[in-house]
């Protein structure tokens, strides 16, 4: 077995032509997703992973993997042109596994020495609710977020793509700024903050958007994060880490599901502590 | 910084007609039996009611009724639909939309219309109906005045949000959860005595301390309830006031203001800057500072909301209103202002578009000495209600008096 790196609350095996994600939780020894966790968001922890090494362009995206979440989140573009090759490639496994790898590479996925077992009912309760959310019926009586209204800020909440006006960074980005000034800069920030305040909502507190999962979970958690930039941001902390909250907790934002409805997952960022 | 038009408002504001409130009537707060337009027109009959003078429906020149439209199946032409139940036909009528401080603004509009010159009677109101939908759509309605495409994506509702202030709260000052304690047994102490409140009884500091977990560290005793109901109050120029009443209750200061929607948009989310600009705007206007209120309808709509209305409403020095709370400053008759001698939205119940002009309900009623006398504060002259939108993106304040 090789030891594993743990990235955004993956395990991820590092090679010259490829990168192998992989899902941390097994159940009767099969690699399984995290309770917010799929393709997508392992593929994106992969790209932003290689993106450290080396520029990432023009990937050969399978279904399985929502390419437009992949882009938004990592500014690596899906492959379109039908007469040339991509220079990458996302290639799915049927064990929560994902690989970033160059195109004509030979993977060998590695067999990696982190497994943590998961209750096999609350896995599949977990996954028989995203079944029903994600039914194209299916609308829950939560805020109704579009997918136009979703979609128009996705870079913001995807990849924390800011603004910069002198030396102030503005996040989320706005339309018009008072106190800022023109900010019309693109600046990305970086995806960690520190914990001024936090809530766990119980079950019957929680959004309707996540009525089916919010009991399995026990609740759901936010915490307000001031970014090490400066900005701030609330944000759900993940579903598959049970770290106590506390004040000044430093913390690291990954991708994750948030809730689907229509037939269309709501990804963003999740906080998750800061403790590999 | 106030804008141009703010300050060309103070100046006419003070040099124009004074706008007196001359009748006012609620409903019941809490499960209501009655629709939209049966809890309408209670509401206007009551307010019609306590008009002693010479008054008509006839005399109205125009209404502004605020309503989020929560319950009740009814989106469009609100207004309309509910003031032909109440007499008051072919006179320009609008629903005014601002969350929770929907008719706090109500009664802003109507001030301004008599302000203007354009109207001499004018009534504000408000109205909502929380349970006719059940639990799972009421759960849609409880955050959708935030930015919902940030806060609602970070799973939160209102709880959540007041949830991260209140803990933000204990951590930057001398402040715990008890003090938020204290808050809910003094609204539920004031409000037991109020017979139009929807939860007519007394807590004990340990039950509200151990209440149910909504959004850590908020308990359901932290929490208002969802509350159907309608108030109504009635507002008329000085050279008409006195042909309505000998007791006319004065409009002594109007201030609002607005805020980012987002928690996260703001430099501190444990003060509420849209309710420190109102408040001095109103006070501005009235000639009074803060000491000088002798009671205050303010919009805990969640135990901490009080905490911080003390300070940005300037009852409590900035970081003082856990002290406050703990000391009972706000106790009926205990310090120099009362604090929601109704009950507040905590236990008289907050049907969200009702909420602001019902504050004026109460308000109107302790400075005309016609409170229960269990409840009433004691030399009442001047009062303010303070009534807040969301997480504090909006906020409207006024100062009444019983003297011009």
């Amino acid at each position: 077995m090789m030891s594993a790196e743990v990235w955004m609350g993956y395990l991820v095996d590092h090679a010259e032509d490829y990168t192998v994600v992989q899902s941390p939780f097994t159940m009767n020894g099969v690699r399984v997703f995290g309770a917010d966790s799929d393709a997508t968001t392992l593929a994106v922890a992969g790209v932003l992973h290689r993106l450290q090494h080396e520029t990432v362009d023009k990937i050969g995206i399978p279904d399985g993997i929502d390419a437009n979440t992949v882009t938004l989140a990592t500014s690596a573009h899906q492959h379109e042109e039908e007469a040339t090759e991509p220079l990458w490639d996302l290639l799915l496994s049927d064990e929560a596994t994902v690989v970033l790898a160059r195109q004509g590479a030979t993977v060998e996925l590695p067999v990696l020495d982190v497994e943590i077992e998961v209750d096999p009912d609350f896995h599949g309760a977990i996954q028989v609710a995203w079944e029903e959310e994600l039914h194209e019926a299916h609308v829950s009586q939560g805020a109704y977020i579009s997918r136009s209204q979703y979609e128009e800020a996705a870079s913001s909440r995807l990849s924390l793509q800011g603004q910069q006006s002198g030396s102030a960074i503005v996040w989320p980005p706005r339309f018009s700024d008072t106190v800022h000034g023109e900010t019309n800069d693109t600046h990305v920030l970086k995806p960690t903050g520190t914990v001024q305040s936090w809530t766990t909502l119980s079950a019957a507190g929680a959004p309707s958007e996540f009525s089916l999962r919010a009991p399995l979970l026990g609740g759901i958690s936010t915490v307000f994060l001031q970014l090490d930039e400066g900005p701030y941001g609330v944000f759900l902390t993940v579903d598959d880490e049970d770290t106590p909250l506390s004040m000044d907790l430093a913390m690291e934002l990954v991708l994750r599901r948030i809730y689907a409805q229509e037939g269309f997952i709501r990804y963003g960022l999740k906080a998750r502590a800061i403790q590999d | 910084m106030q804008g141009r038009g703010y300050e060309m408002l103070h100046h006419a504001a003070t040099n124009m007609v004074d706008v007196a409130v001359v009748g006012a009537g609620q409903t019941k707060y809490g499960n209501h039996p009655s629709g939209l337009k049966g809890m309408w027109a209670e509401a206007a009959s009551r307010a019609f009611a306590s008009i002693d003078g010479d008054f008509s429906p006839a005399s109205i020149d125009e209404a502004f009724i605020g309503s989020i439209a929560f319950g009740g199946s009814q989106l469009g032409n609100t207004a309309a639909l509910l003031t032909e139940h109440s007499a008051m036909d072919n006179i320009p009528v609008r629903r005014v939309e601002n969350a929770c401080a929907s008719s706090g603004f109500a009664f802003r509009d109507a001030w301004m219309a008599i302000k203007s010159g354009q109207a001499d009677v004018v009534v504000a109101g408000g109205i909502e109906k929380m349970n006719d939908l059940t639990a799972e759509r009421k759960r849609y309605w409880l955050g959708v005045s935030g930015d919902t495409e940030w806060e609602r994506l970070a799973g939160l509702t209102f709880p959540g949000t007041y949830a991260l202030m209140a803990r933000r709260y204990f951590h930057e000052f001398d402040s715990t959860h008890d003090d938020l304690v204290n808050v809910s047994v003094k609204n539920h102490f004031h409000g037991a005595k109020n017979p139009l409140a929807h939860i007519r009884k007394e807590v004990s500091f340990e039950k509200a301390a151990g209440g149910f977990m909504v959004a850590d560290p908020l308990t359901l005793y932290d929490c208002c309830p969802t509350s159907d109901g309608a108030s109504c109050v009635v507002l008329a120029a000085d050279h008409v006031a006195r042909q309505f009443t000998d007791t006319p209750i004065w409009v002594k200061g109007a201030g609002a203001a607005s805020d980012h929607l987002a928690l996260h948009d703001r430099p501190s989310i444990t003060q509420l800057k849209a309710t420190q600009q109102a408040a001095e705007r109103a006070y501005r206007m009235a000639g009074i500072e803060a000491r000088d209120i002798d009671l205050a309808e303010v919009h805990d709509c969640f135990t901490i909301a009080e905490v911080l209305a003390t300070e940005d409403l300037g009852f409590a020095g900035r970081g003082e209103g856990g002290r406050f709370a703990r000391e009972g400053s706000g106790v009926l008759n205990q310090g120099r202002t009362t604090i929601n001698p109704s009950g507040g939205l905590k236990s008289k119940g907050h049907p969200l578009g009702a909420t602001g002009t019902g504050q004026v309900v109460e308000v109107f009623k302790q400075l005309r000495g016609e409170v229960e006398s269990e409840r009433q504060v004691r030399d009442a002259t001047n009062a303010l209600t303070h009534n807040v939108g969301g997480s504090g993106a909006t906020c409207a304040v006024h100062v009444f008096g019983r003297e011009r």
